[in-house]
């Protein structure tokens, strides 16, 4: 141990001395670009806003929407960081334009209900936009009533245009949190979908012929399944094609009810999958191929499947009911069968892929708080064991910074 | 309950064979001074109070039968000559035969009044109707539909040639389907006028609260004539009320029954004492925040229970006063009715892997209904001359229902896992009450008058009301999963199952209600005129209606609570412990989709002449209709279109000629145009998606209305009495049919399918061999119809690819045979008729894939009907269907989509007669 740490002092400082001698002799070159100040197009004036907009929403301004928002055909709203939007009287915002709304990393967009609840407002209803893109956005407390009654998805497409998802938040919403539709391409990349749905509800439903990836996504707590692919039960072409690689999927699927679990990730209804290098932790159901799924061209593998106890017990039913987790990796109802590239947790302890926290809460009401944190601890198993098509390692959070979920 | 039917059967067989001497009155009219033999002559025989009417036949022949000895008044009356009354006397085993001979009206044939006297409602037969009718129509008469197994206008129909009856779901048939037409392309008129309907989308009125005993007569009209409304492609169904007597009458009949399929099974009730006739928002304004303790639980509480009989009353009362200025007829049909259906329905989904549809959900569904309609009319004429005459009709027809409806959804595939072995797989159980209360209030005041010997003026003036309230629709899922569980853990190992709790996903209540108001007016002005041995008739008129609908509808929406540490919901018990959030907590009153404002204005002229020679009826004229239609949406969603307003313009000619043969055959040619309105809601989208399924359902602005060319051709043959044979044939042209289609993927719309064609040909008969007759028809019907599929190509891979695929429009049946045995001993007291109905394959659903349709499966249904006589005044029946305890089967290929199981049912009854 001594000839270790002697080691280890000599190496730090020869590397020590190394810098020293390089800094004083060289001086990188850094180049400061002057960029004229571009006036945002169309500002949008902070304040209470409804009815027809179109325009930009200015950084460090607070807007209020007091009614139904509409984007019209061939206008835009855009956002630009640092803005906040606070939803009131259960308004949705309506895109039939583009809709763009960029922030930054150290400076988000946040849209929000004034009740601050989940459930109190309508989302975006995108049925028949031009394009989406949505970055560094935190969305919370979506799926308000819509007028039939139903609660509304947090972002909802139906049109073949390019959706772009990435490095937003998603919280505390209702029913589906990302449904697409009809041709759309998605790109669903580093975002974190959680505590969403009440006793019902997908966190990304994808139908009818979607095509694009979903990777290094999080989602946990969702009252339904994770990823959802299926086409239709009526025009079973074009298909949905989707991959879905190196999303964490934890405590996924549990308000439904045992009647109807939810999965981290379902294929189903003529829908194709490639399902690779995602991580799965006690979610009521792993990954679930059913029978009606395009079972010919589904592909699967480098999964890994962890309970972080034996059984789950549900106390609502008298008398309590016990569930076994790791039984339900592949559930028995479901076409879909251990890989030899899987990696499947025998027991507790066996294959943890090692979050960085992780209070061990296995269901938990929509809209609760959580401070886990899935980066992986360097020990992880999910380390070099990725399907390399997507990456080396498993998981939303891996070892290349340029791919890994930034959150 | 075999044993007591055929009890009965031979009970009555047996009172028919005790005959009582009655007798034959025969006869003939001749024109007095040249001999001439007089055609369809009005002959009554008149008794006191009772009386018999008859016609003269192609020889001026005429004949009563059953006629009991006695004295009698004997009156024939035939336009431009005078009315004979002759006292005659009818012996026992005699011939009695009678000769008359009528004189010429002493004026010249120009100055002949041609409109003779006022029609004072005198009953000719449905023969003569057919044959004198300047166009192709079909008559059923009340004494064919009292006897008939029919209690309601639905059933009466489906006996006639070229009509088939589209069913409701777990209830009686409703709309009617004409040569192959589904009902959007017929027109359903109450004594000569449209009526409103009580459905909440559709245009035509549901047939089955129309009881058939307070009908005289309904009338198909496959042909139109430029005085008719111009809206029906397959035909109109005309069904006219029962008009004032001539003679008091006074009838009363009752009748039990039962539904057999209640020896099979029980009936779900439910209490209705605790609904809410009105909604929460209705109640308590907008601002009402809904509470979990505001929905009442015991309509959702369902028990079983032994169904009570069927029960039916009739009460008819006609009597002429003021010197027979005035007639008066009232009539009132009560009928409570529980039937029930043990349906089987599969949900399909395509399987790509091998290009066949499979079935990825099994559903037994158990519909109990109760059905009670009441229907009064009212029918009053007042002569107040020769020349002029007022008649008020009105029709108020009032029904309820309510129906349980328990379904069990086994999914085979799907969202939440299938099945793995029998046994598993998610089942939903969906419990299901709702009541409706259904009013149609129908009144047309109107007036005919002679103005002077060649002009005739008629006008009318209708009011027409239909609302429906449909209060606390209840609906909640309840949801299980049934799995296996491996107890070696080997997937192929030995197993148990494992059954997990019931949990619901929500409680649905919805209250709705719509009216549906039309005003009318019309008037006609013809003039008839006499030239050599040409009649000339010429007409012209019109008419304007204006049209206000609209709906309402509220939704409350009910979700489990959580339990508040894992946020799982909780399990569901019974309906009493079940513990719920108010979703919607303010009802969707004032924003639901479906709340809407209807309206359609129709401006309509027309013009027609008519040319009799002796052997040849010319006909032809023009229709003109200009349509404004629209319709809003009570609170506008962005970017949808919130309402539309349509005007179009059709001209319509019509041009019909008959070959008179001989007197008792006529060949008859015609061609006409008419149109199609698309139904009020199918303008305007209303695209929102559905929760539960990828599919939306969505109007459409740019839906163009039909318009159809359509050639008839009909050989008629009248060989006596009641004895009829009709060979036709017809050929549609339907420009911009509409049909439902998946527009897109996924959303479901009615859309115009490019042209369609329908051809067809039928035939009707009726042939009596002393005591026994036979009666029937068949009709063949073949369209042709385009619309795009989705086409899958398994050879060349997973391509989809739009196709266009020939079929036969929906709703068509390929060949349809109704036949009937008939007996009726020589007094009349005794009748039966054995009925007997084949329908053929008949496309049901349009499905989205390419050459996958759902088909109904040809089927047979047999009915028993009779009547026996106890006295002069009393009567007794029974009507017994369904007797093969036909189920109903559609399908894809061979893959059985819906199976619905009804049984038999039956109906005693006695009937008084003054």
């Amino acid at each position: 141990m001594n000839n270790m740490k002697k080691q280890k002092f000599y190496f730090l400082l020869l590397g020590t001395i190394i810098a020293l001698v390089s800094a004083s002799c060289t001086k990188k070159d850094t180049t400061k670009v002057i960029t004229p100040t571009v006036p945002p197009s169309n500002p949008i004036a902070p304040g209470n806003i409804s009815g027809f907009v179109k325009g930009t929403l200015t950084s460090g301004n607070t807007y209020t929407i007091t009614g139904d928002l509409t984007v019209k055909l061939g206008d835009t709203l855009a956002s630009q960081q640092n803005v906040t939007v606070i939803v009131k009287n259960n308004a949705q915002i309506n895109i039939q334009g583009v809709l763009l709304l960029v922030g930054t990393k150290d400076q988000p967009i946040y849209f929000n209900s004034d009740a601050n609840k989940p459930g109190t407002w309508g989302g975006f209803q995108c049925d028949s936009a031009q394009s989406v893109t949505i970055k560094w956005t935190h969305i919370d407390n979506t799926g308000g009533p819509d007028p039939t009654g139903s609660p509304r998805k947090t972002l909802f497409v139906h049109a073949p245009i390019n959706v772009d998802i990435e490095d937003s938040w998603i919280t505390n919403g209702q029913d589906d949190i990302v449904r697409l539709e009809d041709d759309a391409k998605l790109t669903i990349l580093r975002n974190t979908i959680q505590c969403s749905g009440s006793t019902d509800g997908e966190a990304i439903n994808l139908k009818l012929g979607v095509t694009g990836d979903v990777a290094y996504n999080v989602v946990y707590s969702q009252a339904g399944t994770g990823v959802k692919l299926e086409t239709s039960s009526t025009v079973p072409f074009p298909q949905t094609k989707v991959n879905v690689y190196n999303n964490t999927f934890v405590c996924n699927g549990w308000r439904r009810g045992a009647a109807e679990p939810g999965r981290g990730v379902s294929v189903g209804l003529n829908a194709v999958g490639n399902i690779y290098n995602n991580i799965m932790v006690d979610n009521y159901q792993g990954l679930e191929i059913f029978v009606d799924a395009d079972t010919n061209n589904t592909k699967y593998g480098n999964n890994l499947f962890y309970a972080s106890i034996d059984n789950f017990t549900d106390t609502t039913v008298t008398p309590n009911v016990s569930i076994p987790l790791r039984s339900n990796f592949y559930p028995g109802d479901g076409v879909g069968r251990p890989q030899s590239t899987d990696i499947i947790s025998t027991a507790v302890g066996n294959n943890d892929p090692l979050f960085k926290t992780f209070d061990g809460k296995v269901s938990t009401p929509n809209g609760a708080t959580t401070s886990n944190d899935y980066h992986l601890q360097a020990s992880s198993p999910a380390f070099g064991k990725g399907n390399i098509t997507y990456s080396t390692d498993l998981g939303a959070y891996t070892s290349d910074p340029s791919k890994s979920n930034q959150h | 309950m075999k044993p007591f039917f055929y009890t009965f059967l031979i009970s009555l067989i047996a009172f028919s064979l005790n005959l009582s001497a009655q007798n034959i009155v025969k006869g003939s009219v001749t024109n007095k001074t040249t001999k001439e033999k007089l055609l369809s002559a009005l002959v009554v025989l008149k008794n006191g109070n009772e009386k018999k009417m008859s016609a003269t036949d192609a020889n001026g022949n005429f004949v009563f039968e059953n006629v009991v000895s006695g004295n009698y008044q004997l009156i024939v009356e035939y336009i431009g000559y005078d009315t004979i009354a002759k006292e005659i006397e009818v012996e026992n085993n005699k011939e009695n035969f009678f000769a008359i001979a009528l004189t010429e009206k002493n004026n010249s044939l120009s100055d002949v009044n041609i409109f003779g006297k006022i029609d004072n409602g005198k009953e000719y037969s449905s023969r003569i109707s057919e044959k004198n009718a300047d166009n192709i129509t079909n008559v059923i008469s009340a004494e064919a539909i009292q006897r008939s197994p029919d209690i309601n206008a639905a059933n009466v129909l489906q006996r006639m040639s070229g009509i088939t009856l589209q069913k409701n779901t777990g209830g009686d048939e409703s709309y009617a389907i004409v040569r192959g037409l589904e009902p959007r392309y017929n027109n359903t008129l109450i004594n000569g006028v449209q009526i409103t309907s009580p459905d909440e989308k559709a245009r035509s009125v549901p047939l089955d609260i129309i009881p058939s005993d307070i009908l005289e007569k309904i009338e198909i009209s496959k042909t139109l004539l430029p005085e008719m409304e111009g809206d029906a492609i397959g035909g109109t169904v005309n069904m006219i009320m029962k008009d004032a007597p001539d003679s008091t009458l006074f009838v009363v009949s009752a009748a039990l029954g039962y539904s057999n399929i209640f020896f099979h099974r029980s009936f779900t009730d439910f209490s209705k004492s605790d609904i809410q006739q009105k909604s929460l928002n209705e109640r308590f304004g907008s601002s009402y925040v809904a509470q979990p303790g505001d929905f009442s639980r015991t309509n959702m509480e369902f028990t079983d229970k032994d169904a009570p009989p069927n029960g039916t009353a009739t009460i008819t009362y006609g009597k002429r006063f003021l010197d027979n200025k005035l007639g008066i007829l009232v009539a009132d049909n009560f009928q409570n009715q529980y039937y029930a259906d043990n349906s089987v329905f599969n949900q399909i989904v395509p399987d790509v892997r091998n290009s066949i549809p499979a079935i990825s959900d099994v559903s037994n569904v158990l519909y109990s209904t109760q059905q009670l309609n009441n229907a009064l009319t009212l029918h009053a004429d007042y002569k107040i001359n020769d020349r002029n005459k007022i008649i008020v009709n009105n029709v108020l027809i009032y029904s309820q229902l309510a129906q349980a409806r328990l379904s069990i959804d086994t999914s085979i595939m799907g969202g939440n896992g299938g099945r793995t072995v029998p046994g598993t797989g998610p089942i939903s159980t969906d419990y299901l009450s709702l009541t409706n209360h259904e009013l149609l209030e129908n009144l047309k005041v109107e007036g005919r008058h002679i103005i002077s010997n060649h002009f005739y003026f008629d006008w009318a003036g209708i009011y027409s009301d239909a609302t429906k309230r449909s209060p606390d629709r209840a609906d909640i899922s309840v949801n299980k999963k049934i799995d296996t569980v491996h107890t070696t853990g080997s997937i192929n190992g030995p197993y148990t199952f494992r059954i997990t709790p019931d949990y619901f996903d929500d409680v649905t209540r919805i209250w709705q209600h719509n009216d549906d108001k039309d005003n009318s007016a019309l008037a006609n002005l013809s003039y008839k005129n006499i030239i050599g041995s040409t009649l000339i008739d010429l007409k012209i008129g019109g008419l304007y209606r204006q049209k206000k609908r609209y709906n309402l509808q509220d939704e409350y929406d009910l979700r489990p609570t959580v339990d508040p540490l894992s946020g799982i919901k909780t399990v569901f018990t019974n309906i009493q412990d079940a513990q719920w959030i108010v979703y919607t907590a303010k009802g969707t009153y004032d924003y639901d989709v479906n709340d809407y404002h209807a309206f359609e204005n129709v401006t309509a002229g027309f013009a027609q002449a008519k040319i009799s020679f002796k052997k040849i009826d010319l006909f032809g004229g023009v229709r003109t209709e200009i349509t404004d239609q629209g319709f809003t949406i009570n609170t506008p969603y962005p970017g949808n279109v919130n309402g539309v307003d349509k005007n179009y313009t059709d001209v319509l000619p019509s041009i019909l000629f008959n070959y008179k043969l001989n007197s008792k055959t006529n060949i008859r040619l015609s061609y006409f145009k008419s149109i199609s309105r698309p139904n009020y809601y199918e303008l305007v989208p209303n695209s929102l998606p559905s929760i539960s399924s990828s599919n939306t359902t969505s109007g459409n602005p740019f839906l163009k209305h039909s318009i159809a060319d359509n050639y008839d051709i009909r050989y008629e043959l009248y060989p006596k009495g009641e004895e009829q044979l009709f060979i036709g044939a017809f050929y549609k042209k339907i420009q911009d049919p509409i049909e439902t289609a998946y527009v897109g993927g996924s959303d479901i719309m009615p859309v115009n399918n490019g042209t369609a064609t329908v051809y067809g040909a039928e035939l009707v008969f009726t042939k009596y061999l002393g005591n026994f007759g036979i009666t029937g028809n068949y009709t063949f019907l073949n369209s042709v119809i385009y619309s795009i599929k989705s086409y899958t190509d398994p050879l060349a891979g997973t391509t989809n690819t739009d196709r266009l695929e020939k079929r036969p429009m929906q709703g068509e049946t390929n060949n349809t045979v109704n036949v009937s045995l008939l007996y009726r001993d020589r007094n009349k007291r005794f009748f039966a008729q054995l009925a007997y109905e084949y329908l053929g394959k008949t496309l049901s659903v349009i499905y989205p894939i390419y050459g996958d349709d759902f088909y109904q499966q040809p089927e047979s249904f047999l009915s028993f009907s009779c009547e026996y006589a106890l006295n002069k005044h009393f009567s007794v029946f029974g009507k017994f269907n369904n007797l093969l305890n036909t189920a109903t089967y559609d399908k894809i290929h061979s893959l059985l989509v819906t199976k619905d199981v009804y049984y038999s049912n039956f109906l005693i009854g006695f009937r008084y007669v003054n």
